[in-house]
């Protein structure tokens, strides 16, 4: 049954193209994941895949499929024998002997490394040949093109990626200690544990397997079909049925000695958590039902799978990733009943996960620039979730801050593109030249970019909504559903199933079939183009006339900026009440004129009335006599992605702050009264912080506000210190009024206020800058006093917050010529905050309280003491709390102090430290974070002198980037910005001007004597260390010339070739026998590797070409002595071979010659003379040629080996 | 006290009989004399629980109650010994003699105290010191007729000299009198403040702000207390090189499963959520129950599991067998 109608031409996607046309020239419908063994001893999965494909061209030759880290032993098509090469340019994206070291070139090679691996390219790692019997046909008969089976035996070890294992190191078997491995990653990532097309536009169905301890739950995606016992009943095999047709990238796995909770309120859904968790499950997830019925109701669609399973984990990637019917979270989003901040946040975790099953999962994508629609849909129900559960004022809130945060962003580096188009492949038009990294795949992309390209995903939704209701969107949202439901239930129909991807192109043809709207300036402005709007605003009012003259700039050539033509909505309060105007922003249009209401009249009393309806009484006494306006403001719907400054008086803002009933001018408001310290804005600070109906979040940044007006206005400041009597009113005891109330949370609000006003408080200082005693001591009272016994809810936060005071109260030491920071010295204020830290951090080892919050903040308050002078400045404190085994809130805590140490102290030893954990940590997340922070908050920039920046570090790093961290997309890309921040685009200013013929030079030596070597070997180490496993053997013998780059080798080695690796591990072993040879074995050492052949071991070098070994097996069978006569004599030296090789390959073909690649080539041609014959043979006889040739390491023969 | 008034009680009719246990004294003159006195044959003990008399003057109330008795004692041996007709003796053998009657009518004491248990009374009876004496091989007939012979001496009762010499610093209430069974001559009862309880409230402190300082500082005394002790005990952390105990840091520990304490409620948290809210507990297992009662049905990851014999078929050899070395 020939299924598809998709024409088998190339990929030819253009913009516009309705259809989905399949890079590949089959289409996949059925994959089976079998794993059969999981030792979590070993970290180890032996397992096996088998694809059901259907060929879409006549001759089907070549079969491309993902795979990354899998040791992959044999492939069957059809059971027989297929061989296949392996090769992963992004395992080391610029080959070693490459002096370069600007990240341009690192950022293209990187791109086209990718590229060269890309699915949606019809790329892979793993290309399988198949066996002729199969596709050749004997003269005369037309090619059927029927179904082929590929069956894969992998296995992995040690996964660096894609799979993680959590082991606690406590006696007892693995279930009783809680050990867990979980699927986890970036984006398309699933090709780090078994081959598969890892792409999210092909969809097939699932069968999945897993054999796991009989203790163990084996949690995936789909229908659990079954769960049969082995024989020796030791053991349990988990069937799952996936029959909607689901994309690889969001297949998952997570297994462990889980507890098990059936949703009370759908059945259908299960949650599974470590073990003695359970009570914190229930509470946690006993929420999410109501997020189900939400969404299904404005979707006014079924959740799409027939289950759904939330999975709680240690050591988490990310905190919420969503798989098809199921959501891996961090095991640190549970919580009990007497958490209260946790809470909301939990629930977003689990409603955004929820978004995503609808809108990623279910539906998936078409190509990397259709990845916004999916983003963009998700996160706007999800945003309707919030309006609903939180209330409006949250979801206004969060959306200005969304809007903030990616203005923010923008105007920094330059703009975030949501729908990239890739014209002709030149690098010239490169629509994202402004950024240090390629926007073209998912995996090239900083992760703060993708996380602002989510955020500016849904907020661009949020701009469709407002222009063609929200009444269309969801019916937009509906009929892409549906069509996809539709879809996924023609089970024998796979080309039915590409309406289950959604594309840019066929998302807006839906808005305008349903609204009839024209969306396309929008959508041009917004999602084809980067940058967001900034406006000036200023005002005049022209009394004659009664009008108010409005002047609007705009700012469009900053970098992150854009012109914005169109509609922007001013609304003015007027005495008469509140107007909204549409002004019409043109090209050379400034000043627009809007025409006045009200007459000024300010001695008659009458009500005023709001936008809202609400009538009410102000004084107008502050107001200006001459004019009838209260306040504007400029786009209040935040209908524009803009930051938006406007000058207005500052009774305006006051008046704005007190009666403007939306949070966001409150909030808008309240920023701008910080210009202007003068008693009124402390009084309607003051008023709104009192103000029980007014919005918690703006009340608490009031305090906040109110805390700044009152450190300008110092020398003039009467009463008691900035908000001490307010406070005192509303949570100190009526009597004793130095006494705070015993903790009743039960009003969040007040709660909330609570915490944050004695922090804002501390920021108070007098005249002298220091923080008021008065202030202090009021802080160590509410510490003293707390009393949290009859109280609810946990206090921890509150608590924590109380140390956060303490330290913002700390002012810089006064120190006397540079004395060392001693007891005897010590401020006895800080004496007495040192003395609470100390209490509180000692009683966390006794008491912890939730998520250590309490520790965390007690980590920053030492830092800040260090870094004020008061207490000597040192890492080590940090470091023991950011070892491995702590929670990991109280490691990053940690290690944000020695980032911060690192920087201040500019400590290479530290540096070195962190780069270290960077590489060995266990936790991916720790990993990732350490490189985010010394990002933040880098030692040095590429513009500062620092001892630190030398060409030790520039090598170090470029190795991280460039082959340290290839089993983690993210953990790269962050490598790939801490080297931006570090060095920026260019050549590091700190090394040696490269000469061409000095590395010239050193080639030649370069296996005797190559110093540019040495600190990669310091490197290699490290690396080594991390690797444990098959590399510990290796350590022993590191060799002073080659052990780094042999580790390289085996690192390549290992992850795909068994046989390579064996080689490898026989080459190891010679070399204490052969003392004092460091690269050329002797011939005595060649013989013992010979026997090994005879014994019909197939040891192929990794030199070794690959098709070339097909050919002789097909009857030029005399090559094959000569082969192994060859082979022999590589073998000792492969390493450097297979180095060389490959990399002048790869620059050839990605077009970055350079000149040190030319003489290598020439050295060793004698050596590769019938490699280059046979490729170039091959090359003539396929349709298409590899995009990568690869250097052919990995061959299993099957005539060989029998 | 009882039983020790009950035996002094029943002292009285054997007080005039000399018994003497046959007593080997080195003191040769004497012992013959001593001899030609009737004599029980049958021995008690040594007579452990006297008291040997001080010589020197105590001031110990119960060492000049001893010396009392043990004064009493020698004035029956001395007066016994008259009427025996001696007209001197050593001191040596009268303290023996002292000494022998004691043990003698300790053993008395003793026996009939048994005998009197063993029939679970707590007073002895006549009939108990009769099958005492009768036990002891003493031939109870003739004591009446010993009783009535002419020439007995009668003894006076002690001399009160021995009350307490201290004078009363303080006389608080009223002494209780005697219980019927004590001699009158016993020493008084003490003062009753001596014994009698007064249970006693302090004043309850119900200022707020008292209490609320009070328990503030009591909190912060044991914590500090206890972290103190903790760091003391354990390894701790300085945040200053040159001092290691001003502000002793508990030093950071890693744990294996660090999230199990991060996330779980302490038990302190535990045992106060229970405290504040055991209304809404009742709501939640309310609801539990419910859920209990739902998720039986039907999830198939609660469901049995099949056995290998209806087993899945499938899975192809283990590569593992195939490969792996």
């Amino acid at each position: 049954m020939p299924p598809t109608g998709i024409e088998t031409s190339r990929m030819n996607r253009k913009k516009g193209d309705k259809g989905f046309e399949s890079p590949r020239p089959y289409k996949l419908t059925h994959q089976v994941v079998c794993i059969n063994n999981i030792n979590f001893q070993r970290k180890s999965v032996v397992g096996f895949v088998e694809l059901t494909i259907f060929p879409t061209v006549a001759n089907l030759n070549r079969i491309k499929l993902n795979s990354k880290q899998c040791r992959i032993y044999r492939v069957r098509i059809n059971d027989l024998e297929a061989a296949f090469i392996y090769n992963d340019p992004t395992l080391e994206v610029c080959h070693s002997e490459s002096k370069q070291r600007n990240l341009n070139y690192f950022s293209n090679a990187y791109a086209a490394a990718v590229s060269a691996v890309d699915p949606d390219a019809g790329n892979g790692e793993l290309c399988i040949k198949v066996p002729s019997e199969l596709w050749k046909h004997v003269d005369g008969k037309t090619p059927e093109l029927k179904v082929l089976k590929i069956h894969i035996n992998f296995s992995l070890d040690q996964p660096k990626g894609g799979l993680h294992f959590v082991v606690p190191s406590v006696e007892g078997s693995m279930a009783e200690r809680g050990a867990h491995v979980f699927s986890c990653g970036y984006q398309n990532s699933t090709r780090f544990w078994f081959p598969c097309v890892d792409s999210y536009s092909e969809l097939c169905t699932w069968k999945l397997e897993f054999t796991v301890d009989a203790a163990m739950v084996a949690v995936s995606n789909g229908d659990l079909v079954e769960t049969v016992y082995t024989h020796d009943m030791r053991k349990k095999t988990f069937h799952y049925m996936l029959t909607i047709p689901t994309a690889a990238s969001n297949i998952s796995l997570a297994i462990g000695p889980f507890e098990i909770l059936v949703d009370p309120y759908m059945h259908e859904v299960t949650h599974f958590c470590l073990p003695q968790l359970l009570p914190l499950l229930k509470h946690t997830t006993s929420y999410l039902h109501e997020v189900f019925e939400f969404y299904e109701e404005i979707l006014t669609c079924r959740y799409p799978y027939s289950c759904f399973k939330t999975v709680f984990i240690d050591e988490a990637y990310v905190e919420v990733a969503a798989y098809a019917s199921m959501s891996i979270f961090s095991t640190n989003l549970l919580h009990s009943a007497m958490i209260i901040d946790e809470t909301p946040l939990t629930r977003r975790c689990l409603a955004q996960s929820l978004a995503q099953q609808f809108f990623g999962c279910f539906i998936s994508r078409m190509s990397w620039s259709d990845e916004w629609v999916l983003k963009g849909i998700s996160g706007y129900i999800y945003g309707l979730w919030m309006k609903k559960t939180f209330g409006v004022n949250e979801y206004r809130h969060w959306i200005k801050e969304e809007l903030d945060k990616i203005v923010a962003y923008e105007l920094k580096t330059g703009g975030v593109l949501l729908h990239p188009i890739f014209g002709g492949g030149k690098e010239k038009d490169n629509p994202a030249s402004h950024l240090h990294f390629s926007i073209k795949h998912p995996h090239t992309l900083s992760w703060e970019y993708y996380t602002m390209f989510q955020c500016k995903a849904h907020l661009v939704m949020r701009l469709i909504e407002n222009r063609i209701s929200m009444e269309f969107m969801l019916q937009v949202f509906n009929k892409l559903l549906s069509l996809a439901s539709t879809a996924s239930s023609q089970k024998f129909q796979s080309h039915m199933w590409s309406q289950m991807l959604v594309s840019t192109y066929g998302f807006l043809k839906s808005i305008s079939n349903v609204s009839g709207k024209d969306i396309q300036p929008l959508i041009k402005q917004w999602v084809d183009q980067s940058g967001v709007v900034k406006f000036y605003g200023s005002f005049a009012f022209n009394r004659k006339r009664n009008v108010l003259e409005l002047e609007i700039k705009q700012d469009y050539t900053s970098p992150g900026t854009q012109k914005y033509v169109g509609p922007l909505k001013v609304t003015v309060q007027e005495l008469d009440g509140s107007f909204n105007h549409t002004l019409q922003i043109e090209e050379n249009s400034l000043k627009h004129d809007i025409p006045c209401h009200s007459k000024s009249r300010r001695n008659k009393k009458k009500k005023i009335p709001l936008m809202n309806g609400e009538e009410v009484d102000m004084d107008l006494s502050a107001m200006d006599a001459d004019s009838p306006l209260l306040w504007i403001r400029i786009d209040p719907d935040m209908s524009v992605l803009r930051k938006v400054e406007f000058e207005q008086a500052d009774f305006m803002w006051q008046y704005e702050l007190r009666y403007e009933r939306d949070v966001v001018a409150q909030q808008e408001s309240i920023l701008a009264l910080e210009k202007f310290p003068t008693p009124a804005s402390r009084l309607a600070l003051t008023d709104i912080l009192e103000q029980e109906q007014c919005f918690y979040r703006v009340r608490m940044a009031a305090c906040f506000c109110l805390a700044k007006i009152a450190n300008s206005m110092v020398s003039t400041w009467t009463g008691p210190p900035a908000m001490k009597s307010l406070f005192t009113r509303m949570f100190c005891c009526k009597t004793c009024p130095n006494i705070v109330k015993t903790n009743n949370f039960m009003s969040f609000q007040s709660y909330f206020l609570q915490k944050t006003m004695p922090v804002a408080m501390a920021l108070l200082r007098d005249v002298h800058n220091l923080c008021p005693k008065e202030v202090l001591t009021f802080i160590l009272d509410l510490i003293k006093y707390n009393d949290n016994r009859k109280n609810k809810f946990s206090d921890n936060y509150y608590r924590a917050e109380m140390i956060d005071a303490l330290a913002n109260s700390v002012t810089p030491a006064v120190s006397v010529n540079n004395e060392v920071r001693t007891l005897d010295n010590l401020n006895p204020d800080v004496r007495l905050i040192l003395e609470e830290i100390t209490r509180f951090l000692n009683m966390e080892k006794l008491l912890p309280s939730y998520r250590h919050t309490i520790t965390v903040s007690c980590l920053r308050a030492i830092r800040v003491l260090q870094k004020n002078g008061h207490v000597p400045s040192d890492s080590s404190l940090f470091k023991s709390y950011a070892e491995y085994g702590h929670f990991v809130d109280i490691r990053i805590a940690a290690l944000e102090a020695v980032v911060d140490y690192t920087r201040v102290d500019r400590s290479y030893e530290e540096l070195q430290w962190l780069l270290n954990m960077i590489q060995t940590d266990p936790v991916p997340y720790v990993r990732h974070k350490i490189l985010n922070m010394l990002t933040k908050n880098p030692p040095f920039t590429k513009n500062m002198e620092s001892p630190l920046c030398n060409e030790a570090l520039v090598d170090q790093l470029w190795k991280l980037m460039n082959s340290g961290t290839a089993h983690d997309w993210r953990l790269r890309c962050g490598a790939v910005d801490l080297y931006f921040t570090l060095f920026g685009l260019s050549r590091p200013s700190c090394l040696p001007l490269p000469e061409l013929g000095l590395v010239l030079n050193l080639k030649e030596k370069k296996a005797v004597l190559n110093p540019t070597i040495i600190p990669e070997t310091g490197a290699g180490t490290q690396e080594s260390a991390s690797n444990a496993g098959c590399h510990a053997q290796l350590a022993g013998f590191q060799n002073p010339f080659s052990s780094s780059q042999d580790e390289e080798e085996v690192d390549m080695d290992t992850v795909h070739d068994s046989q390579a690796f064996i080689s490898h591990h026989l080459n190891m072993l010679e070399r204490p026998s052969t003392p004092g040879l460091s690269k050329y074995r002797p011939s005595s050492s060649r013989s013992s590797l010979m026997p090994q052949h005879s014994l019909g071991c197939d040891i192929i070098p990794p030199t070794k070409p690959q098709w070339s070994m097909e050919l002789s097996r097909k009857g030029i069978g005399k090559e094959q002595p000569l082969e192994m006569g060859v082979h022999s004599m590589v073998a000792a030296p492969l390493s450097v071979f297979a180095k060389e090789s490959t990399s002048s390959r790869h620059s050839e073909h990605h077009h970055h010659h350079h000149h040190e690649h030319k003489k290598k080539k020439k050295k060793h041609k004698h050596k590769h003379k019938h490699k280059h014959k046979h490729d170039s043979k091959d090359k003539d006889k396929e349709p298409f040629a590899f995009s990568s040739p690869a250097s052919g390491r990995s061959v299993r023969s099957p005539s060989l080996s029998d | 006290m009882r039983s020790f008034s009950a035996r002094r009680g029943t002292c009285g009719p054997a007080l005039r009989h000399l018994p003497t246990p046959n007593y080997k004294s080195h003191r040769a003159p004497r012992s013959r004399a001593i001899r030609q006195s009737k004599m029980a044959d049958a021995a008690a003990g040594p007579g452990g629980s006297g008291t040997r008399p001080g010589s020197k003057q105590s001031t110990n109330p119960a060492d000049n109650y001893h010396l009392a008795r043990r004064r009493t004692l020698q004035v029956v041996v001395s007066s016994l010994l008259t009427e025996a007709g001696f007209e001197s003796a050593e001191k040596a053998s009268v303290e023996t003699l002292t000494e022998m009657l004691q043990s003698y009518i300790s053993e008395i004491g003793r026996s009939a105290k048994s005998y009197c248990e063993h029939t679970a009374r707590t007073q002895p009876t006549l009939s108990d010191i009769v099958v005492t004496l009768v036990e002891m091989g003493f031939n109870v007939d003739t004591l009446p007729a010993y009783a009535k012979r002419s020439q007995r001496m009668v003894i006076t009762a002690p001399p009160v000299t021995n009350q307490p010499v201290t004078p009363k610093a303080l006389t608080a209430g009223q002494n209780r009198p005697h219980p019927p069974h004590i001699p009158s001559h016993f020493p008084e009862f003490p003062d009753p403040h001596t014994y009698i309880k007064t249970p006693t409230y302090r004043e309850p402190v119900s200022d707020y702000q008292v209490l609320r300082e009070k328990a503030a500082s009591q909190r912060r005394d044991v914590e500090r207390a206890l972290t103190r002790f903790m760091a003391k005990t354990g390894e701790t952390q300085s945040l200053f090189k040159d001092d290691v105990s001003t502000f002793p840091l508990i030093a950071a520990r890693p744990f294996t499963i660090p999230y199990l304490t991060a996330l779980l409620p302490s038990e302190l948290e535990i045992q106060q959520m229970e405290e504040t809210d055991s209304s809404e507990q009742d709501e939640q297992t309310d609801t539990e129950n419910i859920a209990l009662h739902i998720s039986t049905v039907g999830s198939p990851f609660l469901l049995l599991h099949s056995t290998p014999e209806t087993a899945y078929p499938t899975l192809g050899p283990c590569p593992c067998e195939l490969n792996c070395p």
